[in-house]
């Protein structure tokens, strides 16, 4: 048991202050559901636990490993196109589909790790994205197979059952969100497991200096395949659990490169190469995103005085700000980019070391 | 003793520039191999075709009796034979510590035992005390000395150095020096870049001179001092 302890912590092994927030942390989100029954709180947190997984899949490849993906709408798109297929075109349940999208993902990894591996810098980042676009477009074009752009809708979801007791029928949020609460732990885990390993050793060495790397003896083309298919298999995960909990794919929502950008934004805002760096970002983008989308920030600022609904700025901003996504985003990684380039986390840890200091 | 690496006639090609051409030498098990040579003599070529960075245009390198053309950097390193880096490489986000644990996991799997052969390796180098600093934050002198404490870690029986006198003052220069005769006691063989004249025959047993790409001349460092076509090509150009 200690041994488990020491490899999850840090270098120095875990600290009680650690392991304490740990419980306190879990046994909060596992509690939630039982005193909050409000379906768009319950919604939020489902879309922050699919934030997390999708960040700390990525992170495992471009945060550890340094090859920046801006592909893993493929990895996302294949296993939720892989789940809902068999759910809807062979009655195979979600719960098994998904791990045959994760292994169907391994092998698509495999042959875009085969392509893309043989270049570095922004020449990897230009293959990944256009492989991922390859997957789409075969997507819209393969109707038999995928039902093209109409996309896929899934009728109904078989009720989970061991044995003859149904464990869950799937029409509440609360399957869904203990579902997506458990693959974000299994995601922070196995990137701690990662962490402490000499895999990430290997990986992290990968990124800060790939020749310096391979004269130590690193083989580049074992290990940078490996974090593919941890991040893209983990990836899956996350875009299997998505296509059952919306419940409808299309090429547009699922493979686009909107989610492969989306995707590297949840760890550069919260912070590259860190275990928590995904799950801050989570924090930030999940309800930001929500916000623009319910047009929080327009009534906010007609709440504050900063202007009136009925002036011709009010019209303006609650005409538009609703679809300024890509522009608010863009000023947001600009700030982060510019003012913290470690992300929110490792700006928040240099303001409290700072702070520290200031105190000795 | 049987020579632990052979070169021979080793080229090496950048578009019509031959940075190596036809070089051949033999280097004997346990002793230090001074490589010298003006500036773009084709020195660091040479490291990198023996080290398998590129593949030579033409010849062939032969380690421990084994033919090396096309290996891959990983396995030339697990055999045994590691390099340092003249624009050294460190692993900057990383600790001290990390990085020549990242040496010593060449020869284990356990993090643990990776770390005692780190920080023994530090203290060789006496780079202990900075075990936990970031590498990219270490002056030069001291990134010199983590290059060395990483491929030692690496555990090598050949041991290629690339000018890691280059920009240290004198103290530190003679620390090196110390350090690399020290490793010699070990019995691991090294070939060893050198640009400072005083040190290279104070530690070398042979010499090869490199001059536009071609072996200039081969001796101990005796030979080599008394060598007129060295003197000319070489020495004549710094006095
Ligand atoms: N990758 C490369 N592409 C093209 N030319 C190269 C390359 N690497 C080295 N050269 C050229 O080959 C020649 C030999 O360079 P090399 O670095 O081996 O010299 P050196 O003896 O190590 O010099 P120094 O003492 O300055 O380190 C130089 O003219 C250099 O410009
Ligand atoms: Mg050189």
């Amino acid at each position: 048991m200690k041994t488990i302890l020491n490899k999850l912590g840090n270098n120095r092994g875990f600290s009680p202050v650690a392991i304490s927030l740990w419980i306190a942390a879990l046994a909060g989100l596992a509690l939630f559901p039982q005193f909050v029954d409000n379906p768009y709180a319950l919604h939020v947190m489902i879309l922050f636990f699919l934030s997390t997984i999708m960040g700390e899949s990525w992170n495992i490849l471009g945060g550890y490993t340094g090859q920046y993906s801006v592909g893993h709408a493929a990895y996302f798109g294949v296993g939720a196109y892989t789940t809902m297929m068999l759910m809807q075109y062979r009655q195979i349940p979600p719960w098994l589909g998904m791990w045959a999208g994760v292994a169907v993902v391994m092998v698509v990894a495999l042959v875009i790790g085969s392509i893309c591996f043989r270049l570095r810098g922004p020449y990897f980042v230009l293959a990944s994205i256009a492989v991922a676009e390859i997957m789409r477009l075969c997507a819209v074009n393969l109707k038999d197979l995928t039902n093209g752009a109409e996309g896929i809708l899934a009728t109904e979801i078989p009720p989970f059952k061991i044995g003859a007791t149904v464990v869950t029928d799937f029409l509440s949020k609360v399957p869904f969100y203990y579902i997506g609460l458990s693959f974000a732990v299994l995601t922070i885990v196995a990137t701690m497991l990662v962490q402490h390993s000499k895999l990430g050793y290997y990986f992290q060495a990968i990124r800060e200096d790939q020749d310096a790397a391979h004269a130590l003896g690193i083989s580049l083309s074992f290990h940078k395949n490996v974090a593919l298919l941890l991040s893209a298999g983990f990836t899956s995960l996350a875009g299997s659990f998505y296509a059952i909990y919306v419940g409808f794919i299309d090429p547009p929502t699922v493979l686009a490169l909107d989610i492969s950008v989306q995707i590297v934004l949840i760890c550069i805002i919260g912070g590259i190469g860190t275990i928590y760096g995904p799950v801050v970002g989570s924090l930030v983008l999940v309800p930001l995103s929500e916000a623009l989308r319910s047009n929080l920030i327009a009534q906010g600022i007609f709440k504050l005085g900063l202007a009136s609904e009925e002036s011709g700025v009010g019209v303006f901003l609650k005409e538009n700000l609703a679809h300024a996504h890509a522009l608010i985003y863009g000023i947001l990684v600009v700030v982060v980019i510019l003012f913290m380039p470690d992300g929110v986390l490792g700006f928040a840890r240099k303001l409290f070391t700072a702070r520290n200091r200031g105190n000795a | 003793m049987g020579a632990i690496l052979e070169i021979k006639h080793v080229s090496k090609f950048f578009g019509g520039l031959a940075a190596n051409s036809d070089v051949s030498f033999e280097l004997a098990e346990g002793m230090i191999m001074g490589l010298i040579g003006p500036n773009g003599a084709g020195k660091t070529t040479l490291f990198n075709c023996i080290t398998g960075y590129y593949p030579p245009s033409r010849g062939e390198v032969i380690f421990k009796g084994r033919k090396m053309n096309g290996l891959e950097p990983n396995k030339v390193c697990k055999l045994g034979m590691a390099r340092t880096w003249q624009k050294v490489r460190p692993l900057a986000k990383m600790s001290v510590l990390d990085n020549v644990m990242v040496g010593a996991l060449c020869r284990t799997n356990s993090l643990k035992v990776a770390r005692d052969i780190a920080l023994e390796q530090l203290k060789v180098v006496r780079l202990d005390r900075k075990a936990d600093f970031l590498a990219g934050g270490l002056p030069i002198g001291e990134r010199k000395k983590l290059e060395v404490a990483r491929v030692l870690a690496t555990r090598p029986q050949l041991l290629l150095l690339d000018e890691v006198m280059g920009g240290l003052n004198p103290a530190e220069s003679e620390e090196i020096i110390q350090l690399i005769l020290d490793i010699k006691k070990h019995g691991i063989t090294q070939m060893v870049i050198e640009h400072d004249m005083k040190a290279i025959m104070r530690i070398s047993d042979r010499i090869v001179v490199l001059n536009s790409g071609e072996k200039l001349a081969e001796g101990s460092p005796e030979e080599i001092v008394a060598n007129q076509a060295v003197v000319e090509a070489y020495l004549g150009s710094e006095h």
